[in-house]
């Protein structure tokens, strides 16, 4: 990928990225003229411009409290997933790899099945994502201790150990499921979709630090990570010690991920595809990886939002679904393009 | 002591409790290009490793420019020796720079990217193994011939004074192995010392200035290929009857195998 690309890439995902901020902030069941985004944040930010657009007290509520935090969260969690894959697909040198793979997603689904049937999720709405962000992190920890051996990290013994936890995991809350109430399973289902609906600004506070601190971590470690992916023994042989790179990225993807899904709920598309795009778009060179599948998994999340809350009238189709729903079929074009490509 | 480069002594090596070689003692001295011969499951690759620090040494000492090499950090080792594994599969499509830049690891912190001499080295480096053309090219569209030399690059980018090659001719036709091996007689004479583990006996002994036969478990000999290669110590290592006839004409050892098993 030369640099003029690189710089094209770059441009186009900034632009995508503030076309889906834009529709997300002016689309929903009250649509809002763009101009008047405008002279809200104008008078927020006390510009001098845009006096002279009407805006009133209703639609500035909806943007302030309806639509710039659910925004938010998803730029957030976009964000999250997005750099969460990547790193992770880079940890295992392998694309089909992605943050529901290695536990971190059941550990959160458990968590939350607690809160849930515990009956503390109905009385405090925070201690679904504390419950969530708990199990994601303890199951993690749990994986990584499996797969220490002798000082060394095996990356088939992760990804094995990650696999079978999870499906203990699910096994486990299934079974807590079955015992519960219809209203808990219901309340379950919802969680497990994923979507950014009801999302306040409680959940930016509690989403902002740990992501915006494990992406800057990610993004200033991003070198290291092309080294990581030749494999164990040359990057070895190079000096760097793969032990601890491998600890010290898979506690940043879980963070994110674990950071994301206790905000958001299950959103699994994602943390798997989008990464898998931007490399077939920008190549794999984490330099650029990294951030751009920050940027992209961000602006992705929040389009398909806002195309699921516009799509159906009177309805909303959750993130959740509408990912899979627009991500399929682009992610099909873009793997058949490269084969193409490559045959030629 | 001091013009050796790399020093070995009394070296066992193994998996776990398992020895695979033991008492092994060479020297590399500057511009020497010393083959690792032998069997298969000799040990030839363990031993190369072992050198490398990469597996656990059960006893004896490795020293480089006189210091054992477990006082070195990772890094501090990586600049004073390179190692190329026999397989390096690279899983995605990254560019021939993006792999020859990797070289340049062991002199950066963990904070900051290539320097304007990194690229320098770079370039260099994809000079010296005339693949400055394919420098954006994606790995995956390369052949074999050429992505050794690419690896090779990586190793040059690294600027250690000590190169360990386990296998590096393994896949290639006979003109790419002849080519690859005269690169590393070019970096020989540059100073450089080069430790390499090779199958073909033919052209170990004709591009190799020192040999070590390995094998029954340890060092069956150490010394030029005229001393090495004869064909009591390779009967000995292959468990066949072998004989080598230096050939007259073009002044190369030439070796062939006479039956299985009938010698011992």
């Amino acid at each position: 990928m030369n640099r003029k690309n690189t710089a094209k890439i770059w441009l186009v995902a900034f632009l995508f990225l503030l076309f889906s901020v834009a529709a997300s902030l002016c689309w929903g069941q009250m649509k809002i003229a763009p101009e008047k985004v405008a002279a809200f944040f104008c008078r927020i930010w006390n510009l001098p411009f845009l006096f002279d657009v009407p805006i009133t007290e209703k639609e500035q509520a909806v943007i302030w409290y309806l639509r710039l935090p659910r925004t938010l969260v998803g730029l957030l969690v976009g964000a999250g997933l997005g750099t969460a894959g990547a790193v992770l697909q880079g940890i295992f040198a392998n694309p089909l790899v992605g943050p529901g793979i290695i536990g971190i997603s059941s550990g959160a689904a458990l968590g939350a099945v607690i809160a849930i049937c515990l009956g503390y999720a109905a009385l405090y709405p925070l201690s679904l994502p504390a419950f969530a962000f708990g199990g994601a992190i303890l199951t993690v920890a749990a994986i990584i201790f499996l797969a220490f051996n002798r000082g060394r990290i095996e990356t088939v013994q992760l990804l094995l150990s990650g696999v079978v936890i999870s499906i203990f995991l699910g096994a486990v809350a299934s079974a807590i499921l079955t015992n519960a109430s219809e209203q808990q399973v219901q309340q379950y289902l919802f969680w497990t979709v994923g979507g950014l609906d009801y999302r306040r600004w409680i959940h930016v506070e509690i989403g902002f630090f740990p992501i915006a601190l494990s992406l800057m971590l990610a993004f200033l470690l991003s070198r290291q990570l092309n080294v990581l992916v030749l494999g164990e023994v040359n990057a070895r042989a190079i000096g760097m010690r793969v032990g601890l790179y491998r600890v010290l990225f898979l506690a940043i993807a879980s963070l994110l991920t674990a950071s994301s899904v206790c905000i958001s709920g299950n959103i699994g598309f994602v943390g798997l595809v989008v990464p898998h795009m931007v490399r077939l778009l920008a190549g794999p060179d984490h330099r650029s990886l990294l951030p751009l599948s920050a940027i992209l998994g961000a602006a992705f999340l929040v389009l398909c939002d806002a195309v699921g809350r516009v799509i159906l009238p009177n309805a909303e189709i959750r993130v959740g679904i509408m990912t899979a729903f627009i991500g399929t079929p682009y992610f099909l074009y873009l793997l058949k393009n490269s084969r193409k490509k490559s045959e030629v | 002591m001091n013009d050796k480069l790399l020093l070995v002594k009394k070296l066992s090596s193994g998996y776990g409790d398992r020895i695979v070689l033991q008492d092994i003692s060479f020297s590399l001295q500057p511009g020497q290009m010393m083959g690792i011969i032998g069997a298969n499951g000799s040990g030839k690759s363990t031993l190369l490793k072992t050198v490398a620090n990469l597996l656990p040494r059960l006893s004896g000492t490795v020293k480089i420019m006189g210091e054992e090499i477990r006082t070195f950090s990772p890094k501090q080792l990586a600049q004073k020796m390179a190692y190329l594994p026999q397989d390096m599969s690279i899983p995605f499509d990254f560019s021939v720079r993006n792999i020859v830049a990797t070289g340049r690891y062991p002199y950066h912190g963990w904070w900051h990217g290539e320097t304007n001499e990194d690229e320098k080295i770079i370039e260099q480096a994809l000079c010296y193994m005339g693949i400055e053309d394919l420098a954006q090219r994606s790995i995956a569209a390369l052949s074999g011939g050429q992505c050794q030399r690419v690896f090779l690059a990586r190793i040059l980018a690294q600027q250690s004074p000590v190169l360990l090659l386990d296998e590096p001719t393994a896949g290639l036709d006979i003109c790419y192995q002849e080519e690859l091996l005269r690169l590393c007689q070019g970096l020989c004479r540059r100073g450089k010392a080069v430790l390499l583990v090779l199958h073909e006996l033919n052209l170990a002994a004709r591009f190799c200035s020192q040999l070590i036969l390995v094998g029954r478990g340890g060092l069956l000999g150490t010394g030029t290929p005229d001393s090495i290669m004869t064909e009591e110590n390779l009967t000995r290592a292959y468990g066949m009857s072998i004989k080598c006839v230096k050939n007259s004409t073009t002044n190369h050892w030439d070796i062939y195998t006479e039956g299985a098993n009938d010698c011992e």
